[in-house]
């Protein structure tokens, strides 16, 4: 009867939790509070060199922690009632179904590189073929809770939803286009299916909901973790970025086809699975970067080095460069379709 | 004595996750040792041929009771892993 009570105790503090934190979201909302820091490039003037991190932190905490928090805990929660076993239970039963799959559920896996390479090897293995594979392997960081929720929040919802329609699109090209080039198919060949046996062998334990909130919570924190250290060292140079950049050359080199051009091929190797690039693109935005370019620079993910190495022990270097290299004109081509389209080029 | 096979399936090398799936599932071995159930753990790759050919595709950390997945994608606690582990045992009775 006690062991009951504590459940029922620990179910609704947790539950309370999870509210406080979404409740804090709407209220920041409705009162039209910004989340986002605040400080424009000419208030890091006069600041001395030391100050300017500690200052842009400051701000950025202030505003940004209801932020923050919510996107780890709703990224947590998604992942644990998410139900995993569909990837299971579908992925061997063909190709639509594979690229369905990996576009409906890859964006709810926030997960880094450690979780995804192995899925990116075993939907290959199982048969679904190597489109779906890279799909999988494109659409998870491209487009996952928390870096939409962050795009949203900090830069505009506009360009988050620009952003998941474009991930999609691109995802699906690299996929569906890897699949018929020659390394593509070798690839495939090498990795025949081995005949799968034990589709009866899955019975998820449900565990009970405190149990579920309490692990979706640990995920959060283990989320935070591992980002929130490369996280706070970006949030370092983005404010040395907005105070010492000057805007004249943003101005110039970041706009316009040349503009989306350069975003693109920096925004790759800057890229690391943390975040940052949302802060600093935001960065450069208010120093005058166009919205193409931004875009350009947000879609440069799958240039990820760690991840690519890890993908080649499995898939080729030519399968390798051939997504980087589909992923990174798809950036291109939709950054400048949309620096048009907005008016922002 | 009655035996248990436990697979704990992650990537190689072991993510974090997986490490802490595979403490919890030792530490309910080392526990259940007392109680005439024999835990056997053993460590496979879930990218490996095998385990994709036996389980299909799985969201790692994994948890494999006498050859069923039990948990897929997450960390369970000690309580668990043994309530599911007993479960299995008694099934098998």
């Amino acid at each position: 009867m006690n062991a009951e009570l504590l459940k029922k105790l620990r179910t609704a503090v947790l539950l309370g939790f999870v509210f406080t934190v979404i409740g804090l979201l709407i209220y920041s909302r409705i009162m039209a509070y910004s989340l986002a820091p605040t400080m424009k490039p000419a208030d890091f003037r006069g600041l001395a060199i030391w100050e300017i991190p500690i200052a842009y932190l400051i701000d950025y905490f202030s505003h940004g922690w209801i932020c923050l928090v919510f996107a780890f805990v709703a990224a947590g929660l998604v992942y644990e009632f998410v139900p995993k076993e569909v990837i299971t239970k579908y992925m061997g039963s063909g190709r639509v179904a594979g690229y369905g799959l990996a576009l409906g559920m890859a964006p709810f896996l926030t997960v880094c590189s450690c979780t995804m390479v192995p899925l990116f090897g075993s939907v290959l293995f199982a048969g679904a073929g190597i489109g779906p594979a890279i799909t999988f392997l494109l659409m998870a960081p491209a487009a996952n809770i928390l870096s939409i929720l962050l795009t949203g929040e900090l830069i505009s919802w506009e360009l988050a939803g620009v952003r998941i329609v474009v991930s999609i699109v691109v995802a699906l090209a690299a996929g569906i286009i890897i699949s018929k080039t020659p390394w593509g198919r070798a690839i495939e060949k090498e990795h025949q299916p081995t005949v799968l046996t034990g589709q009866a062998s899955i019975e998820i334990v449900k565990p009970p909901l405190d149990e579920r909130l309490w692990s979706s919570l640990k995920f959060a924190a283990y989320l935070a973790k591992q980002i929130l250290p490369f996280f706070l060292l970006g949030l370092v140079a983005v404010s040395y970025v907005q105070a010492y950049l000057p805007e004249d050359i943003v101005g110039t080199y970041l706009t316009g086809v040349t503009g989306v051009l350069i975003a693109s091929v920096i925004g790759g190797p800057l890229y690391t699975p943390t975040l940052v690039e949302i802060v600093l693109g935001k960065g450069m935005y208010e120093l005058g970067m166009s919205k193409g370019a931004l875009l350009a620079w947000l879609m440069g993910q799958p240039y990820d080095v760690a991840n690519a190495l890890a993908v080649s022990r499995i898939a080729k270097w030519k399968v390798v460069l051939t997504y980087m290299l589909i992923a990174w004109a798809g950036g291109v081509i939709f950054g400048l379709l949309y620096g048009t389209l907005s008016g922002s080029l | 004595m009655k035996e248990v096979k436990v697979e704990v399936l992650g990537p190689e090398p072991p993510c974090m996750r997986c490490q802490a799936a595979k403490k919890a599932v030792e530490k309910v071995a080392e526990k259940l040792k007392q109680t005439e159930i024999s835990v056997k753990v053993e460590k496979a790759n879930v990218m490996s041929k095998d385990v994709v050919s036996k389980y299909g595709v799985l969201v790692s950390p994994a948890i494999a009771i006498n050859g069923v997945v039990k948990f897929m994608g997450r960390v369970p606690n000690e309580s668990e892993v043994e309530k599911t582990i007993r479960e299995a045992v008694k099934k098998e009775a």
